[in-house]
Order: structure tokens, then sequence, then C-alpha cells
């Protein structure tokens, strides 16, 4: 296991986009900060800048190269050869990229620590009272964590995507559908108002998680789970995902 | 140290390996021949676990399972293509895999890799990644090497290099399974020939074994044309005569030398007819062909 992932932190920590993303991270969370900063610094420091959306963006580009980088430059053969079985190879690709994962968040903290002491933005205190009667410090902790859970179970959605597609636009395509319609094509199943108690477990309600989270009165109109039913859906689907991809990645001929 | 016994492999339950069986012993240079479609890859990859089949394959008594690769931690292998990152440089893609830098570089300088090795690998030739993936296949040692049209892209000194490498891993008792279309080069090292048609093994000898027994036909030269030809007629032994040189079946010449000691004539040459070694494979073939 040691080997396998030190071979994909190697190949993470020498692929351009792993050191790009965090600069367009922060130019994103500046433009942020300057078209809204004033008005809602304290969202903003809650959110880390909409931080939760653009980490979002890159770890599905990132998560969809993970796979598709293998079968396209045809080293999947010499990966899995080498490993000792195949769940070896698909979980250490997992947990690089919930380790990238958590270092974007904790990018996007000290981004935000930092944004928060340019004149951009109105002063507010890290002990001001924001949601859920918290400081706003631990409410930035808390969004995060939430949206790290968040991430992870849109990564499980793109690996199980990566072994089933082996072309890396559709992966991204589809996996950005995912994201970013997710929300509007749960709102159209629950808007119908029939087998609501059924429907608002679907998956794509999952994706509200996090801004329901930092936005509890309007997204629970949206999703029809409180906050823990969403964590305990969201944690559920992942786990799913994750059992789906690896079965779809085993049962793969190479 | 390999062995396969009786192994099945289905691609969407069609059969491409049909109850093939055969063991490889350290040291030892293995020529997988066939034609297209023969199964050869499939054979590659299933050894190396990487698809479904049903059989045994073991590697020192340690089994092979899809799910199960424990036993090919001291296999080398390059499948189809080099698996090269283009995003890593040579000896970035060497250092993914390599567990000692002495051997690494030892593989490069031999390789005459060093020039271009620490530059990005998106910009090789074909022949620089083929060299790059037979780097990769024989790095930390190891006890077994699958190769798969290794000369592909190769230049001449390459592939006068590559041969030379493969010769002295097997000295040093790793085995080889090698596949190749270009049969002049892999003659030139292979101790062993496994011939496969139809995922079926149709020939499995040792290399001295298949060219005794595929040499039919010796020539002979003698003193004396004449008399050789009336005694060849006389004792009913068929023959093909060119001037003071005689054409005989293989399975006549033990015959035909104690004729000529008998009749006191004497041999100038004896020895097999060069038959070259693709022609030797196509006429196998078709007979298996016709045979079936």
């Amino acid at each position: 296991m040691r080997t396998s992932l030190h071979q994909e932190f190697y190949k993470l920590a020498h692929q351009k986009m792993t050191w790009l993303s965090p600069i367009i991270l922060f130019v994103l969370m500046l433009i942020t900060s300057y078209a809204m900063g004033y008005n809602e610094s304290k969202l903003l420091t809650i959110t880390c800048y909409d931080a939760p959306d653009w980490i979002i963006l890159i770890l599905v580009i990132v998560g969809s190269t993970t796979f598709s980088m293998e079968f396209q430059n045809r080293a999947i053969l010499t990966l899995l050869y080498k490993a000792p079985n195949k769940f070896e190879v698909y979980l250490s690709k997992y947990i690089v990229l919930l380790c990238y994962n958590v270092c974007l968040h904790l990018w996007a903290m000290l981004i935000t620590c930092l944004l928060r002491l340019t004149p951009i933005n109105r002063p507010v205190a890290w002990s001001a009272i924001g949601q859920y009667h918290q400081p706003l410090w631990l409410n930035m902790f808390t969004t995060s964590a939430i949206d790290v859970l968040t991430t992870t179970f849109i990564i499980s959605l793109i690996l199980g995507l990566s072994c089933l597609i082996n072309s890396n636009a559709i992966v991204i395509s589809v996996s950005l559908l995912v994201v970013f319609m997710g929300q509007f094509v749960s709102a159209g199943l629950l808007n119908t108002n029939q087998l609501v108690t059924i429907l608002r477990w679907n998956p794509f309600n999952m994706t509200n998680l996090t801004r329901q989270y930092y936005n509890y009165t309007t997204y629970y109109e949206t999703s029809h789970l409180i906050n823990s039913q969403l964590l305990m859906g969201t944690i559920g689907y992942t786990l799913a995902f994750v059992i789906i991809g690896y079965l779809i990645f085993r049962k793969k001929r190479f | 140290m390999l062995e396969l016994h009786h192994v099945d492999t289905f691609i969407h339950h069609h059969r491409i390996i049909d109850h093939v069986s055969f063991s490889i012993e350290p040291g030892s240079i293995v020529g997988l021949i066939g034609p297209n479609g023969a199964g050869k890859t499939t054979i590659m990859k299933t050894i190396l676990g990487l698809t479904k089949f049903t059989g045994q394959i073991s590697i020192d008594q340690q089994p092979i399972t899809e799910n199960d690769h424990h036993a090919l931690a001291s296999v080398g292998a390059l499948i189809e293509h080099p698996a090269i990152y283009p995003f890593l440089t040579g000896r970035q893609n060497l250092v993914l895999y390599a567990h000692d830098p002495h051997d690494l570089e030892n593989l490069v300088r031999i390789l005459q890799m060093t020039n271009y090795i620490d530059h990005p690998s998106k910009g090789y030739s074909l022949g620089m990644k083929q060299k790059l993936g037979i780097a990769i296949a024989l790095l930390n040692h190891p006890r077994l090497v699958i190769l798969d049209e290794p000369m592909n892209g190769l230049d001449v000194e390459a592939t006068i290099c590559v041969r030379q490498l493969i010769q002295h891993y097997a000295d040093q008792g790793t085995a080889f399974l090698i596949s190749s279309h270009i049969l002049s080069e892999l003659q030139k090292v292979m101790t062993q020939v496994i011939l496969i048609n139809q995922g079926r093994v149709i020939v499995n000898q040792p290399i001295a074994d298949f060219n005794r027994l595929n040499h039919q036909d010796y020539h002979l030269t003698v003193e004396d044309p004449t008399v050789t030809a009336q005694l060849l007629t006389s004792h009913h032994i068929p023959f093909k005569r060119n001037d003071h040189q005689f054409v005989v079946d293989r399975h006549t010449i033990f015959t035909i030398q104690d004729l000529f000691a008998e009749h006191h004539l004497y041999l100038q040459e004896l020895a097999p007819v060069e038959t070259n070694f693709e022609q030797i494979i196509v006429r196998i073939l078709d007979e298996q062909r016709r045979s079936a």
C-alpha cells in the first residue's frame, strides 16, 4: 500500500494542474472578495470566499484525470500488475485525492485569513456570532469540514465515472453536470410534490449539503432534509459510490 | 519458476486461450510466436493477472489470480505499449518504480539514454519510449521479464543493445517470455520456442530440438559423385544431385553413412540444409491449419 500511495503522490506532485489549482483558487477567491466582500463579509468568511464551489471545480478536473491518464498513457497495465491487487490501486488513488481535497480546503482557509486583512473587506471580528449562534471562526472550520464531506462524495462519483468512461472530457462534463445541475434536478423532482419522503433521498440532493449548512432556511425548502439527514445521506452515497466504483474497476477489461 | 496449467482465458464469453500449459525455467529465454490474433498478448496479460482465467498460473509455487498479484513482485513487463507518463521525465518515470538508484543509473547507461533521460518524456520518439519501457521492465532485477514486441521502433544499434541486455540478464538467471514478429532477432537469443495459433500451443520445445527436428534435409558432398549416385539408387534412397553435392532426407543419413563405410567412400561434408526460421514457422502453421 505504501508503494502505491508513494507512486500516486509522486504523480500528483509532478502534474502542473496540482500546483496551478491553488493559484487559480486564490485568484477566484480574490475576485469574489473584490466583488462582494464589503457587503457580505460574514458570509464570505464562513464560506471561505465561496471556496467550496471553486474547489469542487478543481477536484472535478484533477479527479477525472486520475484514472483517464492511466488509460490514455496506457500505464494502467503496469500499474495493475505491479500492485498486489486492484483494490490497492483504487484505494490509493482515492486516498491521494482525499488528501489533495483536504489540502485545498486548508489553503482556502489560509487565504481567507489573509483576505480578511485586506481593506477590500468590511472588518468583522472572528468572534462575531455567525450561523447557529457560533463564532465566525468556528462557522468557517465547520463549513470547510462539511465541504470536505461534500467534495468527497463528488470525488467518489468522479472515480466511479472515470472507471466507467475512458474519455477524460466526458467524465469532466458529466461530473460538472452533476455538481452544478444536480440541485436543480433534485429540486425539479421534489417540486412535483409526489413521493417527496422518498425522492428527497436522491443523490443529487446531497450536493446541497454545504450550501444548506451556511444558508439553512433557503436550502431546506429545496432539499426537504435537515442537516443531519443530508450529512448521513452524503456519507451513505459516498460509501455506495466508492463500492460501485471499485466493482466497475474490478470488472473492467484492460 | 513460471508454470501454467490448463489455462483458459475468455473475453466476452469467447475463448481466446485454450487449455494452455507450459513452464519457464530460470535463465531461459522463451520466444512466444504466433500469427496476429493467436493470443500471444492475452497469454502475457493472463500471466500478469490482468484477465479473468481458469486453470492455474504460479511463480515459484505461488499462485497468481486476477486479484492477487503478490507472486508478481519480482516480475517486469512491457505489454503492448510502454507505460510512460508524458508529464514526467524519463528518469522520473523510472524513479516511480525503482527500488535501487544504482540499478536505475546502470540501465540508463547500458540502454544509452543518458542524453535525454532528464527531458520530459512527452517529446520522446517511439524508439526512445520503447527503450524506457524496456528499462522499466528490467528495473529491480526481476526474476521473470515479459516483453511484448520489445523491438518495436528500435534502430539497429538499439536492437543489438537490447538483445545483449536480455542475454546478460538471462545469464544471471532472469527468465524471459518474449513475443516478437521479428523472428530473426528472437532466434538469436531464445532458448525455447512456444508457437501458438488460435489460442492453442502447437509447439513447445527447446530451440535446439526445434531446429534439429525441423531441418528435414541434409546436403552431403562426396569425392566420387558417380559411384555415390549409383549406390543411393541401388539402395532406393531418394536424393537430389547438384554436381558433387547431394541433398537427402534427414532420416536416411545414418543408412548412407553405413553404406559409405561399407563401400569405402568418403564424405567431404554432411550438414543440414539451412532453412529459414520464418519458413519453418509458416510451414508448421500451414500444416496445423490443414489438419484442423
